[in-house]
């Protein structure tokens, strides 16, 4: 399942599975959030290719209005998935070293 | 692990249940389980979203052989399409021309150890092998 949703600050916080399934969702709730646009991946447990098209999505959106995404606290595990596609160098992505090796 | 699957995306609830069962005896690093993770949803969407001539299930199954991962997928009363080989995607383009497209099947051939298609009988079966590392987390 995913959560998604604004931290006090205003960053979004994205948290459990991004998947194909929860791609709609996600989508819906990052349509309405202006630039610039923080969002804290720290609790993002899996991306596939689906949630990477949201990010994408975004990001060309947001681009547009001025200022695109950034990623926070991205896992290790979760950043292979930006780095093998090539997301990592469209925009920022910030790693969080794993805890669990 | 066998499991049959409904052609809709709402099962992939349930085939991470099952791949938490299937990995509950043999724990692996999330590094490790992302991959096989990855690949079986990626594979999985491909055939619910284009093999739309059939309702019939999608058999998942997962096997220890050794110290790898073999996952096959099989799909019924299919036309042929083999997964394996996508389009190279060109991850130093830019921005503007970058599109979701083809990113899924990619990933899946840039992450497993090996990956084969057989067609037969209007039988479609990918399967894949992801080596784990010995030190099991």
């Amino acid at each position: 399942m995913l959560d998604i949703r604004y931290a006090e600050d205003r960053r979004v916080l994205l948290v459990g599975r991004l998947d194909a399934a929860q791609a709609a969702a996600a989508q819906a709730f990052l349509d309405t959030v202006p630039p610039p646009c923080v969002i804290d991946a720290g609790g993002l447990e899996y991306i596939s290719s689906a949630g990477l098209g949201v990010l994408l999505r975004t990001h060309k959106r947001l681009v547009a209005a001025g200022a695109g995404i950034r990623l926070i606290n991205v896992n290790l595990h979760v950043y292979d998935v930006f780095r093998y596609s090539g997301m990592d160098k469209l925009f920022s992505v910030t790693v969080t070293p794993a805890r669990d090796g | 692990m066998e499991l049959t699957c409904k052609r809709s995306l709402d099962e992939l609830q349930a085939i991470v249940a099952a791949t938490d069962r299937f990995f509950s005896d043999r724990p692996v690093a999330p590094a490790l389980r992302m991959p096989v993770d990855l690949s079986i949803e990626e594979l999985f969407v491909n055939l619910v979203k284009y093999n739309q001539g059939t309702d019939h299930d999608i058999s998942l199954r997962l096997d220890w052989v050794g110290d790898a991962v073999e996952v096959s997928l099989t799909d019924h009363d299919v036309d042929p399409f083999d997964p394996t080989r996508p389009p190279e995607l060109d991850i130093d383009a830019p921005l503007a021309t970058r599109h979701p497209n083809g990113m899924g099947l990619y990933l899946v051939s840039k992450m497993v150890d090996a990956i084969h298609y057989e067609y037969r009988n209007r039988e479609s079966k990918v399967t894949f092998t992801k080596r784990m590392a010995q030190d099991h987390a």
